[in-house]
């Protein structure tokens, strides 16, 4: 079921009603509730692959059940690496294997062994490595003992396939979370308008930026042989905002429909392209993605309390894993030791170490955007010399663009909207969507945020992106 | 939660506002942008008054030049093929509303293919006559066959949304490329279509695509208007019985069908064609002459 259908918009406020029909204090029944149309939610693509989230669930519960249960360092240890390497085995088949199997076909192919590797058939799950990342997250931090294991199965579950943050995230941590399932959430008058505008904003980047942009970018990317530099130019500067549009506006529908159930989920984004370094693009981008990675690969390999060059060893470890984690393709291992790259760069030259103001800034700001956008032509191309084709393309053969103009109009007062709220936000804090002041005018502004989308939404129902990963 | 519920009442109060005002806003946009369609259909819809109509999709747009045609026929001749406008639904849709204000002697329609076969998302392109939902009861009962007539019903601005940022982008420039006789030149192209392709002959038919070709037919018939389908010339191959079904019902309704497509006509000629289904302007004005004598000699003995 996706956010953006009618089915959704029926599902959405049933679940509401029912949930708020039940007595607050009654919060097993309410969980249960919950669970239950999570599960509805999930098996509305495909109803085999719950299985696969409730076996990955069940390995972590047991696997943090253990954990607590054995006293000696290496036993709980021992039902880590179990719990792990089984969800890891589970998103390495499903993810990963045909990818492998194919590298190393080519790869004997190369020393003049044809082999034929069997191949998987069974289709990717939707937000595998969302749901299995939440828990292997919950797993260590037992392991660290910053959680205490959760002993009630239906509440884990729950934990796990939380229907708003379920295939796209914000990737939850166990000790935001978790505890929210225990408390008595009442119906909160601020929450529940907190929540409704930033399920409007969230559709609004969806429908209105991000699927507009797509009508583009998709055309240019897909068939890279019928377009030149120009094309490539204008599709390399649309893809940032489409993705951009696509996933923050995912994250704002989800943490908005949480917000109206009365949970608090993680800010996933924070205006990324006003960051003036690619280390503050990463403080701004799929921040529960981010910090996991920070927090469960690169702090355990030991962060920047080491060497220089194992830290930047670390980082670019971290961040190949990261562009890994996005999907099986050369093009996601390019970027993410691109990141990488850049980061390391920054570092060796120290820069970010200081603050940056006025026109250092916005040298600082174009530079990191610049970077960023080369860098999203890597993740959106199909292969990596699709890439080098785009990015080539863009510095030798710069001819006029085929544009459609009306929908680049439509897509500039997306963009223009857009980047007036982010500006005013990155200017004023507490002009912040999430923020909870409530007035006339914000009711007023929902009003208005529908009526665009109305008039200008793409409403063909299509894919949120991060689906796929 | 009775404050949340006052709330969510003002937002819909304050949508529909909105919404209401919007709608008449974007009618007026409608009116005068200068986009690639509004303007034909504004023509089309209100201020028809040509003797000769040519409808169909972009093929009859690009392919049958006004002047020519006036000319020999010595009667006023105007273009109203829509770009996109795919089949026989929005075909007929146009034809509801051009009754609405005249009633031309003469209907040229260009068909296709895909006036008969079943494909995915028929009822697509009727998107585009949003705009003018409400205007004629027999044009809006196909938003119900479509599934949006209450769609368009709650919304206002919905009506837009297939076309706002054309119709937007038509006012800050104009984009539209059409001659005031409907007609729209294809560009001589950089390069010519290469490849004489097969299309295979589909045998899904689409009974209510046909229905509506004969509920297009009836309508003609009703109101005196002379009809003749044709088929323009393509640079794709195709059998000789790829239009057999249209044409057994206009053998059956006697309406002349004038296929220059089965026969190859210019398919030794490939710099005549912009793309595989579009002429050039050069192969436009050559294929006009050829085909209004063609007219002339199925016409002979009519009243027009």
């Amino acid at each position: 079921m996706l956010f953006n259908s009618i089915s959704f918009l029926l599902f959405f406020p049933l679940v509401c009603v029912l949930y708020f029909c039940i007595p607050a204090s009654w919060q097993r029944v309410r969980n249960l509730w919950l669970l239950l149309t999570s599960y509805y939610f999930y098996m509305s693509w495909n109803p085999k692959y719950a299985l696969l989230m409730l076996t990955s669930t069940a390995i972590t519960y047991f696997a943090a059940l253990g954990i607590s249960h054995f006293a000696q360092r290496r036993e709980k240890r021992l039902c880590l690496v179990v719990g792990l390497v089984l969800n890891l085995s589970i998103l390495g088949l499903f993810k990963y294997y045909n990818f492998l199997a194919s590298n190393i076909e080519s790869a004997l192919q190369t020393c003049g062994l044809a082999i034929d590797l069997p191949g998987f058939g069974y289709l990717l799950p939707v937000g595998i490595s969302f749901y299995i990342f939440q828990a292997l997250g919950y797993s260590i931090d037992v392991y660290r003992g910053t959680t205490k294991a959760e002993t009630d199965f239906p509440t884990y579950a729950l934990f796990v396939s939380f229907f708003p943050q379920l295939v796209a995230g914000p990737i939850e941590r166990s000790n935001n979370l978790l505890p929210q399932f225990k408390q008595q959430h009442r119906f909160d008058y601020e929450s529940a308008m907190a929540g409704i505008k930033l399920m409007a904003w969230g559709y609004f980047m969806k429908l209105v930026l991000a699927d507009r942009c797509a009508l583009y970018v998709d055309a240019v990317f897909n068939n890279i042989a019928n377009h030149s530099g120009g094309s490539y130019l204008v599709a390399s500067l649309l893809f940032p905002f489409q993705i951009y549009g696509d996933f923050a506006g995912y994250s704002f529908i989800a943490i908005g429909t949480a917000r109206i159930l009365g949970f608090r989920l993680m800010d996933n984004f924070n205006r990324p392209y006003f960051a003036a370094t690619i280390r503050e693009f990463w403080h701004r981008w799929h921040i529960s993605l981010s910090t996991w990675f920070k927090d469960y690969v690169y702090i355990p390999l030991g962060g920047d309390r080491v060497g220089q060059m194992r830290n930047y060893f670390n980082l670019l470890v971290t961040f190949v894993v990261s562009g890994i984690w996005h999907g099986a393709n050369w093009t996601f291992f390019c970027w993410g030791a691109l990141h990488g790259i850049l980061l390391c760069i920054e570092k060796a030259l120290g820069i970010g170490a200081k603050k940056y103001s006025g026109v250092e800034k916005l040298l600082h700001w174009c530079g990191t955007f610049v970077l960023v956008c080369l860098a999203w032509v890597l993740f959106r191309a199909r292969t990596v010399a699709d890439a080098i084709t785009v990015v080539s393309g863009i510095f030798t053969d710069l001819s006029v663009p085929s544009i459609d103009f009306a929908n680049l109009v439509g897509v500039g007062l997306a963009m223009i909207l857009l980047l007036t709220k982010e500006f005013v936000e990155e200017r004023k804090s507490d002009m912040r969507v999430t923020q909870a002041r409530h007035s006339f005018f914000d009711h007023i502004k929902v009003a208005l945020l529908m009526a665009i989308i109305m008039l200008f939404g793409v409403l063909g129902g299509d894919q949120f992106i991060y689906f796929q990963f | 939660m009775k404050k949340f519920l006052i709330g969510i009442l003002f937002i819909i109060i304050a949508f529909f506002a909105i919404d209401r005002f919007g709608g008449i806003a974007m009618e007026w946009v409608n009116q005068h942008t200068h986009d690639d369609i509004a303007p034909k259909m504004k023509h089309l819809f209100s201020d028809v008054k040509e003797e000769v109509l040519f409808m169909g999709t972009s093929r009859s747009n690009c392919h049958y030049v006004p002047s020519i045609i006036s000319d020999s026929l010595g009667k006023s001749v105007y273009n109203g093929g829509i770009d996109a406008s795919n089949n026989i639904y929005a075909h007929y849709l146009v034809l509801n509303h051009v009754l609405n204000v005249h009633k031309p002697k003469l209907i040229c329609l260009e068909v296709l293919d895909n006036d008969y076969e079943k494909r995915e998302n028929p009822f697509e392109t009727i998107t585009f006559f949003a705009p003018y939902f409400g205007h004629n009861e027999a044009a809006d009962s196909l938003f119900h066959l479509a599934g949006t007539y209450w769609k368009y019903k709650f919304s206002h601005l919905y009506r837009y949304n297939a076309k706002s940022v054309s119709n937007v982008a038509g006012l800050m420039a104009s984009v539209g490329k059409e001659t005031p006789d409907g007609y729209l030149p294809c560009p001589r192209p950089q390069h010519h279509p290469a490849v004489l392709a097969h299309k295979r002959t589909s045998t899904e038919v689409d009974s209510l695509k046909l229905a509506h070709v004969q509920k297009f037919i009836d309508l003609c018939h009703q109101n005196e208007i002379k009809l003749v389908f044709t088929v323009s010339p393509m640079y794709i191959k195709v059998d000789t019985c790829h239009y057999d079904i249209l044409k057994a019902i206009a053998n059956r309704n006697g309406i002349p069908f004038l296929d220059y497509h089965t026969n190859g006509m210019f398919q030794d000629s490939p710099e005549f064609f912009y793309d595989a289904t579009h002429l050039c302007d050069e192969g436009a004005r050559a294929y006009s002459v050829f085909f209004v004598r063609d007219l002339k000699r199925v016409l002979e003995g009519c009243e027009l």
